[in-house]
């Protein structure tokens, strides 16, 4: 293990399993060793105590054998002295001089302290010692009357205050004569013989039966008297000079008191092998100790390496990252399985989040990313313009008349639309380096990275071209078109969302204007959430069929026959009955939605275009066009596709327009009526003479027809200067070779005088208010009826010319 | 030495013979110790002012040393004999008497010492070999002719003159230094006696 291996493993993200693993193993090794190591004390001390107890009972046996030694050699002593002839013969003698010499003589021969002799009747009858008295005579009697029944014994007794030992030997000369009593000290002897031989010490002690007891001689150099103490309290050691003796009192046969003996041997001698060996054993344990520990930070580490590998790898895939498999550590334990099933894991998690992924962030239908992927990609996107100082640009676009397509092409189609226009949007966009997104509906979105407004707008641009082909599918044609709205970061908005809703607005403000595309500005703002939220209602009122066609008939003014008709439309409000057109058909015109009322109003009139006719006169359905109708370069086709659906000639309608819609975009408002008067519809300038159109540009507009605003016309009866403008009007447009036809018709004075100003036809509440389409024809017969009783039955008439031209 | 001892039982007996003859009174005696056994040579004698009289010194008699024992171990001198210690062993003797009636040594010697001892003090003379300490004999010196030694039945018959008497008996078996039994008798008597001698230890 290297040292820097070393390190990691003691770094304190390890400590975890590699602590836990080695304060266990470690914690169970010293449990056991303490419990080791105090079973060896206790038995050392058991031991000790069995070992000392043991030698004791040897050294007591030693001691007892010494005594025997001792009295045997005092008895052979005691015999050669009574076998002596001269001593014989000396105590035969009867002199007690002589005896008592003699008794000195031989006792200082064997180095006895006390030699006695005794008659028969032990009576002493001479006493070889230095010092004698009557006291010692009296003691030594009974002592000697014992030993001579047992003359194998030997006696204790205390003489002078030291032990002595006795033995008795008869005298036979040769019939026994008395007995010679010879006594020893043996306490220092003896005791210092027993420390030479065994190697013990010896405290001798006596005990008076009315005395405490005391120590007589000791071979310790102090503190003999611990050796009583102890005694005296049953203790089976004592302590002496810093040494713990253990000791055997071995009892000595003294006469009258109580004598011991008592051995003691010191522990540490004992000890001194013993505590070799728990050295020994201690260092066993160290060494254990650290290999131990070795050991389990080498089995910790084992165990944790793969573990920590695992972590890694775990974290790895926590932050997402599913691309690389989980490193397998390569073995075949428990540690691999995990691996192999972490990455099992892994792909599962893959799996599934891709398909979450695919669900969350895109749009099934079109393969496009939706709405949320589009703003997480905006969000990025402007974190990284931030950084670089870039600008950012969404083109918000909405397709018109989706709901329409679906309605009357079926959903299929719809969808087909939203697909083709999807791919068109997508392959622009990743052209120029964006990213198209599908929001809703018919809602689409292009990101553009690094791109300010005027590049935005040249990308809406060629949006607007990639629509002009139109969708086809089985026989069916639509052509594509939608408003689009552009905002731009930081230029109109930092924040993603906001950035989404100025978008957003913009594209509304583009379909109200009726022009492609709008850059965000923030005048378009105001007031956009209730343009939403009407435009939604009368979204709804198209979808549920709440609008209703009503026509207001127009007659020619030379003969009273109804020629014509203007389209216009009600909304039948489930709740608030029938609205005013004033009330919505401005907003749709702003909004843009004007153009779904338009192409609704075509096929309303297409449908009931055929119920109007009658055989001897074409009745012609004028519909009024938006400015936004005009800017739509698909709508001569889409007019012509309902139409032809049924089966309504171009000539059967009249297209109005307002001055007011050519204006707001002169030039592509000319090409469409162009395109539309070329394929033979007749047009007519709507509202004429309120506008500010010159009448150089009214030339090149190829109409058929003016209608001549109602506010003159109203006015025409009591101002002369209405009058003027009605009649030169008239005859400016004739010379022009249009038609002309009044509005705001209300009384019969006024039909009058426009038929004699040379008015075509006329139209108004004289004549008729607008009437529900369904009622034109019974209307009309009603009014034939009319003019028929009012101008005889002539209806054929030619009325003159009030003007005279 | 069975020669010696048939030679010995002869003049025993001659002079029985001679004292019945003389005065013609006999005394058997019987000595048991308190068990009742038969005690063999026990010294039995009768002691008077008349019978110390008549005592007679005796030349002859002889305590030998044969294998390391005294024979016999008792012997019954009167006052005033002398006795031969005639060493049959080859191995010498160192006889010696430190008893009060008699007090002497016969240093280390083979054969007969030339002098024989004279036990001229009434008393039991204790007698011992300094070299061989089992050896044991005892002398006893009476002052009376009337004494006898019993045999292993503790029988022995006493011959003397019609009279009071003091029978005594002493056995070696007497614990050292008791005087021996001592009972009045008056001869003739009218049949034997029995001694118990209670001092004496089996």
């Amino acid at each position: 293990m290297s040292s820097a291996s070393w390190w990691t493993a003691l770094h304190p993200r390890r400590w975890g399993l590699v602590t836990r693993i080695m304060v266990l193993t470690l914690g169970l090794l010293v449990l056991v060793q303490v419990m080791v190591l105090s079973v060896v004390r206790h038995s050392i001390g058991n031991s000790v105590r069995l070992n000392l107890g043991r030698e004791l009972e040897a050294d007591a046996r030693v001691w007892q054998r010494l005594m025997d030694q001792n009295a045997q050699q005092l008895r052979l002593g005691t015999s050669v002295l009574v076998a002596d002839f001269g001593f014989r013969a000396a105590v035969s003698s009867g002199d007690g001089d002589t005896i008592e010499s003699a008794l000195e003589n031989h006792g200082a021969r064997i180095g006895a302290t006390v030699t006695v002799f005794l008659d028969n009747d032990f009576v002493v009858q001479g006493l070889g010692s230095a010092n004698p008295n009557d006291v010692l005579a009296q003691t030594l009697a009974p002592i000697a009357r014992r030993l001579a029944n047992a003359p194998q014994r030997t006696e204790m007794a205390l003489v002078n205050g030291r032990l002595h030992q006795f033995v008795v030997s008869p005298v036979r000369a040769p019939l026994p004569l008395g007995w010679v009593m010879m006594g020893f000290t043996v306490d220092e002897s003896l005791a210092k013989d027993m420390a030479a031989v065994s190697g013990v010490e010896v405290v001798l002690t006596q005990q008076q039966p009315t005395t405490q007891p005391q120590v007589l001689y000791s071979t310790l150099p102090q503190g003999a008297n611990a050796v009583l103490a102890a005694q005296a309290q049953n203790q089976p050691a004592v302590q002496v000079a810093e040494q713990t003796y253990y000791f055997r009192p071995v009892v000595l046969p003294v006469a009258d008191l109580q004598a011991q003996a008592v051995l003691l041997r010191a522990t540490s001698a004992a000890e001194a092998p013993l505590n070799d060996m728990q050295t020994v054993l201690l260092g066993i344990d160290a060494a254990g100790l650290v290999l131990f520990a070795l050991g389990s930070v080498l089995l910790a580490r084992r165990v944790s390496k793969p573990l920590e590998l695992l972590v890694a790898e775990t974290e790895r895939l926590g932050q997402g990252d599913y691309s690389q498999p989980v490193k397998d550590p390569g073995s075949e334990d428990e540690v691999g399985e995990l691996a192999r099933a972490f990455d099992r894991m892994r792909l599962n998690i893959q799996a599934n989040q891709a398909e979450i992924r695919q669900l969350a962030y895109w749009d099934r239908l079109t393969g496009l990313p939706n709405r949320a992927q589009l703003r997480a990609k905006l969000q990025q996107a402007l974190k990284q313009a931030q950084t670089d100082g870039t600008e950012t640009a969404v083109i918000m676009l909405d397709l018109d008349r989706l709901k329409h397509i679906n309605d009357v092409l079926g959903y299929t189609f719809g969808d087909r639309v939203l697909q083709s226009t999807a791919q068109r949007l997508k392959d622009l966009a990743e052209y120029k380096g964006g990213l198209a997104a599908r929001m809703a509906g018919g809602e689409f979105a292009v990101l553009l990275p690094q791109c300010g407004p005027e590049r935005a707008l040249e990308v809406a641009r060629l949006i607007v071209t990639s629509f002009e082909q139109p969708v086809a599918f089985d026989n069916q044609t639509v052509d594509l078109s939608a408003g689009m709205g552009v905002a731009c970061a930081p230029l109109h908005a930092q924040d993603a969302d906001v950035l989404l809703s100025r978008a957003e607005v913009a594209m509304y403000a583009a379909k109200r204007k009726t022009m492609g595309t709008q850059l965000y500005d923030a005048a378009l703002d105001t007031g956009s959430q209730l343009t939403l939220s009407l435009l939604s209602e009368l979204r709804q009122a198209l979808d549920q069929g709440e609008l209703r066609l009503f026509l207001q008939p127009k007659v020619a003014l030379h003969d009273q026959a109804v020629v014509a008709a203007e389209a216009l439309v009600r909304w039948q409000h489930p709740i608030r009955g029938m609205v005013p057109p004033l009330q919505f058909i401005p907003f749709a015109e702003q909004t843009g939605f004007v153009r779904h009322l338009t192409l609704w109003m075509l096929d309303e009139v297409a449908h009931h275009w055929a119920r109007l006719q009658t055989p001897g006169q074409a009745v012609r359905v004028a519909i009024n066009l938006s400015t936004r109708d005009l800017m739509d370069q698909e709508f001569p086709a889409k007019l012509d596709a309902i139409l032809a659906r049924h089966q309504v000639p171009r000539s059967g309608l009249c297209l109005e327009i307002t001055e007011s819609a050519i204006m707001d975009d002169p030039e592509r408002a000319e090409a469409t009526l162009v395109l539309l008067s070329s394929q033979g519809y007749k047009l007519s300038i709507d509202d004429f003479g309120t506008g500010y159109s010159s009448l150089a540009y009214l030339k090149r507009l190829p109409v058929d027809e003016l209608k001549i605003d109602k506010s003159f016309v109203m006015g025409m009866a009591h101002d002369e200067s209405d009058a003027k403008i009605v009649r030169s009007t008239i005859d400016l447009a004739h010379n022009l070779g249009l038609s002309v036809v009044a509005e705001g018709v209300e009384n019969a004075a006024l039909l009058q005088l426009l038929a004699l100003l040379n008015c075509d036809e006329a139209q108004g509440y004289h004549i008729s208010r607008p009437i529900p389409a369904d009622d034109f024809v019974a209307w009309r017969a009603g009014w034939q009826a009319q003019t028929a009783a009012a101008t005889g039955t002539d209806t054929h008439h030619t009325p003159q010319d009030p003007t005279g031209a | 030495m069975k020669i010696l001892r048939s030679l010995q039982g002869c003049v025993a007996g001659l002079l029985m013979v001679a004292a019945t003859l003389a005065w013609a009174d006999s005394l058997p005696v019987k000595v048991v110790d308190k068990a009742g056994k038969p005690l063999a040579d026990a010294v039995v004698f009768l002691e008077s002012p008349a019978a110390r009289a008549a005592t007679k010194a005796h030349q002859s008699a002889a305590i030998a040393q044969v294998n390391k024992q005294f024979v016999p171990q008792v012997t019954v001198v009167p006052l005033g004999s002398s006795v031969q210690f005639p060493n049959q062993d080859t191995v010498r003797h160192h006889v010696y008497s430190f008893s009060p009636a008699k007090t002497f040594e016969l240093k280390l010697y083979t054969g007969t010492p030339a002098n024989p001892v004279l036990f001229d003090k009434p008393g039991v003379v204790t007698l011992g070999c300094n070299i061989h300490d089992t050896m044991t004999a005892w002398v006893l010196v009476v002052e009376t002719p009337y004494f006898g030694k019993t045999a292993a039945d503790g029988g022995v018959s006493l011959e003397a003159p019609a009279g009071a008497y003091r029978l005594r008996v002493w056995h070696p078996g007497l614990p050292p230094g008791a005087p021996a039994a001592d009972q009045p008798v008056t001869l003739p008597a009218p049949a034997s006696l029995r001694v118990t001698l209670t001092g004496v230890s089996a």
